[in-house]
């Protein structure tokens, strides 16, 4: 390929998609698509598009509802299906869910479960079903915000939203960073080839809602990460300006769905 | 996983009482008038809304919805296949021709072939693959629907001939590129409905035709006239034909067939293409307990009450009010009247392809 | 000489793999290999040596049919057609190695009905399983050891019409596995033709006639109770010569005829005059019917797959008759 980021970059500073290094792509999103589940969502970032649907708190299945995880509150159950015709190629996964979709169900359950108000709802499931119509990278990242989407449309108590957001470097970042040096760039929001060739990180923060008088000094302080999802390889000194990045990002994200929330009351 | 599998398995037949049953089968079989629930009138569909091309990464798409929420999407894509003369059939004339092409290679490379088998295409270069949440794709369920698809669609070829030199071997015609190479079509079908089960056959079936208008508008863009089939979904219960069935009334039918029908060329007339029975799920229901029978109310009703009543369509004795499961099949009087229901002219399969002619595919 | 390119390149083998994984077994290419042929050698294949239907448009092959078969089973049976005419010429004065056609041959055993495993769900009605299996050397087309969408689907058909005959309620919490094997299958066209646009698999409409046949002497051999015996038939509208309107035909041998414009198949019941499954394919407006004939194709077409189907219910009746009288022997 000769158009990659990593050799394009330096000279013109724009990404391959012509953004700066700080712009998210187009996000759209749009809540109770689906009549039929109580709470559902659209949400597309550029080329991702993904949508989602809650059903319940509903009564759980006697098996496990009766049991010691039941009786503390809802169980989080997560599905998360990426459909054959969402990349370029089209994949046909051999035998039930591919790896990379029952990796983003777990992280997906394991971020909701602690997230939510689950105690509310005692020996009741909550099941939330991803269908990932277009894929083009931040995968994980859009699925977070579309199931915060879903879950508010279904009227299920959270502290405040959370929202997902990727972060990377525009090299490959295996020498330490010189602060007097800075030639690579953190980069927001990464489409998939970006995400394929370059190292990166998915931010997930939470970030309460801002009530009464003090929420005009809303700060920083506030944020706090509760997914943080990571599998390339990066030299230690890059995380923190990724981390401040991705966590921008979210923050970015998160004023786009309040947004997409309130127009649609 | 596999809990969560055996739930939605166990969620195919609504969970109605017998008395539900028995006041919707009455209601339904009602001579002349059945009352539907949603005050529908027999052959009336659910308002349904349906937009093409969603999705910029596939060669074609669709998206259909019910008013009460039952979705689904559908993605074409085509990528270009190696044609291999395949094992099962050693062709004369094919043969003959390879070896005249052997001859002429050099003189004029990638000449395009003719050979018979080139021409014609091959039905399993269309591949049809359905996913419902809760189940596997090897299930019978989407392996049944799929199939059912891919024959409907496949099948719409033999007509085609005489209309149009373009569209000459239909839809599998259409994917030859030359003699050494053509296009192998995936279509994906999600269906989003969680609870709602059996609308999805109704849901997939009208659109997957959209999907393939898409695709075939795309191969083929002079002929816009090549209409896809479309699959309908009828039931029957007691004398009446009731068209797109919802859930609960699937649930108490006699018989459910899906029936694929096609324009028939250029001229107005329709084309039956296939015909499927599908289980009906009547059949596994649980059976209620006259009152003369069942211990508990012993003494309690006269016994004049409940009289079994021979059923003219099913040809047992029942007692009215108390349900009992469907046994048995359909009478062939039965069949022929629906389909003749959908083929009429000005009858329902005209009035939904013209519906989804209207929808706009540019 | 040239060797002519009937092989399979080895990329398709690898795509084959990639989609039938089977890695406990050591499989033979899922394509099929041939020994080279020389085209200089190559006896042109003559159209005269085709197959050719020599039984009446109304007249069945005839059925072999035993039940009881399989002792380990509560009930069995096997299924043979006769092999066409053609078929029985060709053996005697062998022209070509490859047969001209083939004769549908099946195995079918009933297991239960028996408890339901604890952890399913409770049912009123009995649990029907069915599992239609090609043996892998049953088609021209080698089958691979898992079960491919055309067998599923053929074990759906197989379910819909067994399910309306079998008095259901009678055994609560229970369940029964329905499994058929296919040792030999239909073609569905003749060997040498090559696929065109009506190829679609007619052949597995014979055969799900058969599996029917075959699944509802066995379940009578099991002593289960049903409405009727259900049979299957075949009727198909056929083309032999060119231009001609196409004509009904029962019970058709898709290897006999140049080619098949649409075919039925019925799941039926005799003693109420009910079909419990049907399944058409391709148009039926074409169809040669008579001027006083009031009816359309797709009715014409049911109606003599509805009397293939009576015809094999009467062998039906025999093969139970001979398992009710060996249950009999075997008690007194």
């Amino acid at each position: 390929m000769p158009l990659d980021t990593s050799t394009t970059y330096p000279l013109t500073r724009l990404r391959l998609d012509g953004r700066r290094w700080n712009e998210l792509r187009l996000l759209q999103a749009q809540i109770s698509t689906n009549p039929a589940s109580s709470g559902s969502s659209y949400l597309s970032m550029g080329n991702t598009a993904i949508m989602c649907s809650v059903h319940g708190p509903a009564e759980g299945r006697r098996g496990e509802g009766s049991g010691q995880a039941g009786s503390a509150g809802a169980m989080v159950d997560v599905e998360v299906n990426i459909a054959g015709f969402a990349s370029v190629d089209r994949k046909r996964r051999a035998g039930g869910s591919g790896g990379q979709s029952s990796r983003i169900a777990t992280t997906l359950r394991s971020a909701f479960q602690s997230h939510l108000h689950t105690y509310l709802y005692p020996h009741s499931t909550i099941s939330i079903h991803v269908h990932v119509l277009s894929a083009d990278g931040s995968l994980l990242a859009a699925a977070i915000n579309a199931c915060t989407l879903a879950l508010v449309d279904a009227g299920i108590p959270m502290p405040g939203l959370m929202c997902g957001c990727t972060a990377g470097m525009s090299g490959s970042a295996s020498t330490p960073r010189d602060p007097r040096n800075e030639e690579l760039d953190p980069l927001l929001d990464l489409s998939l080839p970006e995400e394929q060739e370059l190292p990166s990180l998915t931010v997930g923060t939470t970030t309460a809602v801002p009530v009464g008088e003090n929420h005009m000094d809303e700060e920083e302080g506030e944020m706090k990460v509760s997914v943080l999802n990571m599998d390339s390889r990066l030299h230690v000194t890059y995380i923190e300006t990724m981390l401040a990045v991705g966590m921008d990002g979210c923050k970015q994200i998160r004023e786009l769905l309040e947004g997409v929330i309130k127009s649609s009351r | 996983m596999a809990a969560q599998q055996k739930a939605s398995s166990a969620s195919q037949t609504p969970h109605l009482s017998p008395a539900e049953l028995s006041y919707l089968y009455t209601s339904l079989s009602l001579p002349q008038n059945p009352i539907r629930p949603d005050g529908r009138s027999p052959t009336q569909f659910r308002p349904l809304t349906a937009e093409p091309d969603i999705l910029p990464g596939t060669n074609g798409s669709a998206r259909i919805g019910f008013a009460d929420g039952t979705q689904a999407v559908v993605g074409v894509k085509a990528e270009v296949e190696k044609t291999v003369l395949s094992a099962d059939t050693l062709d004369a004339s094919n043969l003959s021709q390879q070896q005249g092409d052997f001859a002429a290679q050099e003189g004029r490379d990638g000449r395009e072939g003719a050979g018979s088998a080139a021409v014609a295409g091959h039905g399993s270069w269309v591949q049809v693959s359905i996913e419902i949440p809760g189940f596997r794709d090897d299930d019978a369920l989407p392996v049944f629907l799929s199939e059912m698809m891919r024959e409907s669609l496949v099948g719409s070829v033999a007509g085609g001939n005489d209309s149009s030199d373009e569209m000459a071997g239909g839809l599998k015609g259409r994917l030859v590129i030359n003699k050494r190479w053509h296009w192998r079509l995936y279509i994906d079908s999600q269906g989003e409905e969680d609870p709602f089960f059996d609308d999805d056959w109704a849901v997939a079936e009208h659109l997957y035709p959209r999907g393939t208008t898409n695709s075939t508008v795309k191969l083929s863009s002079s002929v816009p006239q090549v209409r896809p089939p479309i699959t309908l979904l009828v039931i029957s219960v007691g004398e009446n034909t009731i068209f797109d069935p919802s859930r609960e009334e699937i649930a108490v039918a006699d018989a459910v067939l899906a029936i694929s029908v096609a324009r028939d060329g250029g001229d107005k007339n329709l084309k039956l293409l296939s015909i499927r029975t599908i289980d009906p799920p009547s059949r596994l229901t649980q059976p209620a307990v006259p009152n003369s029978e069942n211990v508990n109310a012993l003494g309690a009703t006269a016994p004049t009450e409940d009289v079994a009543v021979l059923n003219p369509a099913t040809g047992e004795e029942e007692v009215p009010g108390v349900w009992r499961p469907r046994r048995g099949g359909v009478k062939r009087s039965v069949i022929a009247q629906m389909v003749k229901t959908v083929l009429k002219k000005g009858g329902v399969g005209e009035e939904v392809l013209e519906g989804l002619e209207g929808v706009e595919v540019e | 000489m040239s060797i002519l390119n009937v092989f399979n390149s080895p990329t398709t083998f690898a795509l084959a793999t990639c989609v039938m994984a089977d890695r406990r077994r050591i499989n033979g290419p899922p394509g099929g290999t041939r020994p080279a042929i020389y085209a200089t050698s190559l006896p042109s294949i003559k159209d005269a040596d085709r197959a050719r239907r020599q039984r009446q448009p109304s007249e069945l092959r005839k059925i072999f049919l035993k039940t009881g078969l399989i002792p380990s089973a509560s009930g069995s049976s096997y299924l043979e057609f006769e092999p066409s005419a053609s078929l029985a010429a060709a053996r005697a004065n062998p022209k070509s190695l490859i047969p001209p056609s083939s004769a549908l041959k099946l195995a079918c055993t009933v297991h239960g009905p028996k408890p339901l495993p604890r952890s399913v769900a409770f049912s009123p009605n009995i649990v029907l399983t069915t599992h239609v299996k090609y043996a892998p050397f049953a088609a021209r087309k080698r089958k691979g050891h898992i079960r491919d969408a055309s067998e599923r689907d053929l074990g759906v058909h197989l379910e819909t019409a067994l399910r309306g005959a079998i008095i259901a309620e009678r055994w609560p919490k229970s369940g029964l596995d329905i499994t058929i094997t296919i040792i030999e299958a239909e073609d569905d066209r003749w060997w040498g033709d090559a696929p065109d646009s009506h190829d679609a698999s007619w052949g597995m409409m014979n055969v799900l006639a058969g599996c029917i046949n075959a699944a509802s002497a066995a379940i009578a051999d099991a002593h289960i109770d049903c409405l009727d015996l259900v049979s299957g038939g075949v009727a198909a509208l056929v083309t032999d010569n060119d231009g001609g309107a196409p004509q009904l035909m029962l019970d058709t041998d898709p290897a006999e005829h140049r080619s098949i414009v649409s075919a039925c198949v019925v799941g039926y019941m005799p003693a109420r005059d009910e079909i419990t499954a049907l399944w058409l394919k391709g148009g039926t407006s074409k169809a040669a019917l008579d001027e006083q004939d009031g009816r359309s194709g797709h009715e014409a077409l049911v109606d003599g797959a509805v009397d293939a189907a009576r015809g094999a219910h009467m062998v039906l009746g025999e093969a139970v008759k001979e398992s009710m009288e060996r249950a009999l022997g075997q008690t007194t």
